[in-house]
């Protein structure tokens, strides 16, 4: 059975198994590997992306339930990289690994999106979502508010 | 022939911007194409694979192009600890280029790059000199063309960020590197004069950081190349079982799958269980036929032994003797005299890595070769045993490395990695990436061990130490290499039981070894972790006991200042005294020791040297409805030089997370013969909410560069143990924290 959606922008069409999870079809049969593989069962965030503007996590969405939906993966959340939360990013070298940043960034879009100017707990709320082994968590607060602080400015 | 070699004359690799590669490496006649994007990518081998022989390759780790680009070899592994940041920053600084300008390319396992495991806090440090010179030479041979060039002497010229400036005019390196071949390498360059350096000790943004940030670093789980297979095993839950029965066809008829294959077990130190593979055309695929499979195991009626017999057992053997591995003065003598022995037992579970991606490795055997594109920390012992596995030449078989999504020792092992070059000698021809699930990892990890130590103090009258007796107890590493090894190794007791800092007149270190059902393994910091919970929870406990302040009773404890050696592996690096003094009482300052804390918060202190550096901390914590909550770490580091400080910070705070998920949560046990935990639900990690603040102090203090990635994470769990004893009343003796709590 096909089932279509738009990622990134470009409608894509897949026959795969309806309940394939969001992420393999990114991952294997779109080759969006930005998206990543963590936990597979909604505990990480590592696989977070956007379906219709709201951050999800890819491992256990099923991709038949996206059908005629819009997801934005890491690769299109802005054009050339340069969303203000992929500055912050490197401003504050938030990455250590790096292997979870992709989850983490769209989780925090999906936060300031929501809420432009957090606080922190506002941010410990939202990002307490999403794992990360090596422990940035202090730069990643530190790059959502330095993120904010140049949207309010724009 | 190798791959890359047939490539590069079809497809190479075309540099079009700065440290941009475009992807499209061909493979082959069947005109394959890795999938590698555009960026300062990985998985590439260095000269084998570029366009054309650079001009100017003095050695292995500096390229230049007439063109003028430089690539940068690094030939250790990047999983978060930075080196493909300071590494570059190195050789950058000695070779005078502009780091924003340079391409790095990972270098494919190979012994010509010298020791590439990428493990023990070493890549700087054994990395200094040598990179540092092999800038230092590039430089001096492209200064001398150019002076030759010009017909002036060498010392009116100079290097600078790409081009060698001269009396009358400039060149660059571009246009020096068919020169500058021709010069010989000289044998002792002159290295600059720290005050000249441009990047070490500066704040440089992690290299890779940009692409990280959009998606594009490819990970070991990303790999991704035409005509891909997926794999998902299903293993033997006890590492001797063997495959009783199995049948195949309720996995063949799920949709996508295209073969089940049977691997059988290895022993040390290969060190894989025997399992059941199946190949699909998605991961997901992959994983849904490996459900369907049923398969009995037959484990010969051996079943693993629970962690509560298997306490009992370490408990049994630090009551009793152990072996000798530290003896000075009479213990016994010093025990009998004393006005008071005080002891104390301290436990600590097995514990996994679970690193962000859980292990992937995709392979390609063909034509008597293999390829492998895979997270490896140790890529020439991958390759050794790849190509035993498939008894080829080494020569045969080529490891390249990916981005590695974290590793803290588990991607040193090389099991996943066999594990996938087996399948792919099943399936000659078509390339297969293996995915491990987080259960997997989590469920057949090579486990930090699960320990029992005893401390027992002789105490004068005014509560001074004069006898010190330690006995640790663990299986040991070596198992993992050699079957049946049972004694502790010294460099395992040598990770903060004999090297105990303290000047004590009459000291004892005795081990005691054991056999483990499980798998042992590396796990960030090693026996440092329970070590230093044991030794500075006691010294709280003795400094208690004697009525004084616990960094105070530290800093007496340690006595005159020294250098002391354990092992010849610290030689150019004793354990100083004096520098672990000046980081205990800089800590006590930043952290105000000792100033008045609000209700119900405590302040912990530990202090340890390991990885050949120091570090202390201090911690404030509370307990809020039964929940830990730390509020604060103060921490200095004495790591000799920070190369790339901005990064030594990001290795401290992330010690402190690790530290904390393994004091408060981390805790593998096994229960009715089967690994209890699976996933994070019940392995939990800290998480953003639980972060304390954390304060890092490098004390800069000139001596040479020591471990940074490692020396964090040990006092993380002694301090925060000590904090929570003035608020609860309870000596945490016994890791993790969290349940107790709870109790």
């Amino acid at each position: 059975m096909a089932i279509s959606f738009t990622v990134n922008g470009e409608k894509k069409t897949l026959d795969v198994d309806p309940k394939t999870p969001l992420l393999w079809a990114l991952r294997d049969t779109l080759g969006l590997t930005g998206t990543k593989f963590g936990c597979g069962m909604n505990r990480c965030g590592a696989c977070t992306v956007h379906v219709d503007g709201q951050a999800k996590r890819s491992c256990v969405t099923r991709v038949s339930s996206v059908e005629g939906k819009e997801i934005t993966t890491i690769e299109g959340l802005s054009p050339d990289g340069t969303h203000p939360l992929q500055i912050s990013w490197q401003k504050i070298n938030v990455p250590q690994c790096g292997y979870c940043q992709p989850g983490q960034i769209m989780k925090a879009a999906a936060l300031l999106s929501e809420t432009p100017e957090p606080s922190d707990a506002d941010i410990d709320k939202a990002m307490a979502a999403n794992i990360c082994r090596c422990g940035t968590y202090q730069r990643v607060r530190g790059a959502i508010h330095e993120a904010a602080a140049e949207m309010k400015k724009a | 022939m190798n791959y890359f070699d047939k490539d590069t004359q079809k497809s190479p690799f075309k540099v079009s911007r700065r440290g941009v590669l475009q992807a499209g490496l061909g493979l082959g006649a069947s005109g394959l194409v890795l999938g590698f994007r555009p960026g300062r990518t990985l998985a590439k081998p260095s000269s084998a694979a570029t366009d054309a022989q650079p001009a100017f390759a003095p050695n292995l780790f500096v390229e230049i192009e007439e063109t003028g680009k430089v690539r940068l070899i690094v030939h250790r592994t990047e999983m978060g600890q930075g080196v493909r940041t300071s590494l570059p920053m190195m050789l950058a600084d000695e070779l005078e280029v502009d780091i924003d300008q340079v391409e790095l390319v990972q270098a494919v396992g190979d012994k010509k790059y010298g020791n590439q495991n990428t493990d023990g806090s070493t890549s700087i440090r054994l990395n200094w000199e040598p990179l540092r010179q092999a800038g230092a030479a590039a430089r001096e041979m492209l200064v001398q063309a150019a002076a030759k060039k010009w017909g002036v002497a060498a010392d009116q010229c100079r290097a600078e960020q790409g081009k060698v400036i001269g009396p009358d005019g400039e060149l660059t390196y571009g246009e020096l590197a068919v020169l500058a071949a021709r010069e010989e390498v000289p044998d002792k360059p002159e290295l600059k004069d720290p005050s000249d350096y441009r990047y070490i000790g500066k704040k440089v943004t992690g290299l890779d950081v940009p692409d990280m940030v959009q998606g594009k670093s490819t990970y070991g789980m990303d790999v991704r190349l035409p005509g891909m297979v997926y794999a998902s095993i299903e293993r033997s839950p006890t590492i001797a079982g063997k495959l009783g029965s199995f049948d195949p066809a309720p996995a063949m008829a799920v949709r996508g799958v295209q073969k089940v294959l049977t691997l059988e077990a290895r022993s040390q130190p290969m060190n894989t269980n025997a399992s059941v593979a199946v190949v699909a055309d998605s991961t997901w695929n992959a994983m849904e036929g490996r459900k369907a499979l049923e398969i009995e195991w037959d484990s010969g009626g051996k079943t693993l032994e629970s962690s509560d017999d298997y306490r009992a057992k370490l408990e049994a053997l630090v009551d009793g003797e152990g072996n000798a591995v530290r003896s000075e003065g009479d213990w016994a003598a010093a025990r009998d005299g004393a006005a008071k022995v005080l002891e104390a037992r301290y436990h600590g579970p097995y514990l996994v890595h679970a690193p962000m991606e859980p292990l992937a490795a995709t392979a390609l055997v063909k034509d008597g070769k293999c390829e492998l594109w895979v997270p490896a920390q140790d890529p020439q012992t991958a390759r050794q045993r790849v190509a035993a596995l498939l008894d080829m030449p080494l020569e045969n078989v080529t490891v390249n490395v990916t981005f590695l999504g974290g590793g803290f020792g588990r991607k040193s092992k090389p099991d996943f990695i066999i594990e996938a070059a087996s399948i792919a000698q099943q399936l000659e021809g078509t390339p297969v990436k293996l995915v491990w699930s987080r259960e997997d990892e989590v469920k057949h990890g090579f486990y930090r061990a699960q320990n029992m130590q005893k401390l027992q103090a002789a105490v004068d009258g005014e509560g001074g130490l004069v006898g010190w007796r330690h006995h640790t107890a663990f299986p040991t590493i070596i198992s993992t290499f050699m079957a049946g090894a049972t004694d502790p190794n010294p460099f395992e007791v040598g990770m903060g039981a004999t090297n105990l800092p303290y000047a004590v007149p009459n000291v004892q270190v005795e081990a005691s070894g054991l056999t483990s059902d499980l798998r042992i393994g590396w796990l960030r910091s090693v026996c440092n972790t329970f070590h230093a919970h044991a030794v500075n929870c006691f010294m709280d406990e003795l400094a208690e006991d004697a009525g004084k302040d616990p960094v105070d009773y530290r800093l007496a404890m340690l006595g005159e200042d020294r250098k002391l050696k354990f092992s010849p592996r610290e030689d150019p690096y004793p354990l100083e005294t004096a520098r672990l003094r000046r980081v205990i009482e800089r800590t006590a300052e930043n952290a105000s020791w000792g100033s008045k804390l609000a209700d119900g918060m405590g302040h912990g202190f530990a202090a340890h040297f390991s990885f050949l550096s120091y570090v202390g901390m201090a911690l404030k914590a509370s307990v809020e409805e039964g929940k830990v909550k730390v509020h604060e770490v103060d921490c200095v580091l004495d790591c000799g030089t920070a190369i790339s400080p901005d990064s030594v910070v990001a290795q401290m705070e992330g010690a402190v997370a690790f530290g904390l998920s393994m004091a408060l949560y981390g805790e593998i046990t096994v229960r009715d013969g089967v690994v209890r935990q699976s996933n994070f639900h019940n392995y939990p990690m800290l998480r953003i909410n639980e972060m304390p603040k954390v304060n890092v102090e490098i004390l800069q203090t000139g001596n040479p560069p020591s471990g940074v990635g490692e020396p964090g994470v040990p006092p993380v769990a002694p301090a925060l143990a000590n904090a929570l004893y003035p608020v609860t009343g309870k000596r945490f003796r016994d890791l993790p924290i969290a349940p107790q709590l709870k109790a």
